[in-house]
């Protein structure tokens, strides 16, 4: 986990692709979240799938959503 | 940089926004980083905006400050399905200009009908499998066909190429290319990248030379060779408007998985 520009950024993994452009994603430490993707992902339209280890970026006042920031090749 | 901050006065933490380099702006809220906005031009020369926050005063506040500043037109991306930015992006007085649809691609020859054996190019046309493409006949293809595209429906209608280009140059990594060839020339290309699944970036034909079965010859081959290395579908976008692309993909067992909105103010 880091920590950085008020944000903290937690590594996990897509275990849901929802409707409405929404994921979940299981973090490191079981926990899961509600995350969209960032507007890089989107604008490079990298695809986040079922399964993806992806880079999830939390609010600090609101642990249950996240947003996906970066998706590792493997 | 335009570090001098405004305060929107509208939330009870009111958020204060600034621009931190040429083409990002930050929200802050009580210290923090609220949301965050970027602006970038594509290889087209058209400016893209992004605004990535956590609640809609910060998006709003964002949105106000880089509309004032950058230039119109701007544009920005949505995933259709994802309605609340999308409202946000219109709340900001940015219309919809185009949808792109995003089709699941089947490989198995026996769901598409693209037999390889049997889909075969016209009498004089051979296909030539990714990475053995002659580099100056591939750039000269595609740039004859970018130019064609210019020269007719424009570039800007097209599924957006977000790949940095070298400066003149839109090949980039001239072994993801299939193309169909004559003795002297090629007649069209198709581009399939694979990082975690396969897309299919770019399927095209020289405007002289379509509706010849050319096409379905080079996604024929190179949906085949996905086939073999295990791949049981690939992704492709298509703009809305052009049917021709969108019944091809139909017609080989594609279907609409998705869809983004581009807008623009």
């Amino acid at each position: 986990m880091t920590k950085g520009k008020n944000v903290i950024e937690v590594e996990g993994r897509v275990v849901e692709c929802l409707r409405s452009a929404m994921f979940t994603v299981e973090l490191e430490n079981g926990h899961q979240v509600l995350a969209h993707i960032s507007g890089k992902i989107r604008r490079n339209y990298i695809k986040i799938m079922l399964e993806d280890r992806v880079l999830v970026e939390l609010p600090p006042y609101d642990l249950t959503r996240g947003r996906i920031v970066f998706r590792y090749r493997n | 940089m335009n570090t001098t901050p405004f305060t929107s006065g509208l939330s009870e933490n009111a958020v204060t926004i600034t621009r931190v380099a040429k083409s990002q702006w930050h929200a802050l809220d009580d210290d923090l980083v609220v949301g965050r906005g970027h602006a970038h031009h594509r290889p087209d020369g058209r400016l893209f905006v992004s605004i990535d926050a956590w609640h809609d005063v910060a998006f709003d506040r964002l949105a106000e400050a880089m509309t004032k500043t950058l230039p119109a037109p701007l544009y920005t991306v949505v995933d259709e399905a994802d309605a609340e930015l999308t409202v946000g992006w219109r709340r900001a007085g940015f219309t919809i200009r185009r949808r792109e649809w995003e089709y699941a691609v089947p490989t198995d020859p026996r769901v598409t009908g693209l037999d390889e054996a049997q889909v075969l190019p016209p009498a004089g046309v051979t296909i030539v499998p990714a990475g053995r493409a002659d580099e100056r006949l591939l750039r000269a293809v595609d740039r004859a066909i970018r130019d064609e595209v210019e020269a007719s429906v424009g570039w800007q209608s097209m599924p957006a190429e977000v790949i940095p280009f070298p400066e003149g140059d839109t090949i980039v990594d001239p072994s993801k290319y299939a193309v169909a060839a004559t003795s002297d020339r090629y007649l069209g290309l198709i581009r399939v990248v694979t990082v975690k699944e396969p897309r299919i970036g770019l399927v095209a034909v020289r405007a002289g030379e379509q509706r010849r079965g050319i096409g379905r010859a080079l996604l024929a081959q190179a949906l085949g060779t996905l086939h073999r290395s295990g791949f049981a579908s690939a992704w492709a976008e298509v703009q809305e408007s052009n049917r021709a692309a969108s019944v091809l993909f139909e017609g080989i067992g594609a279907q609409a998985a998705g869809s983004n909105l581009e807008l623009v103010r």
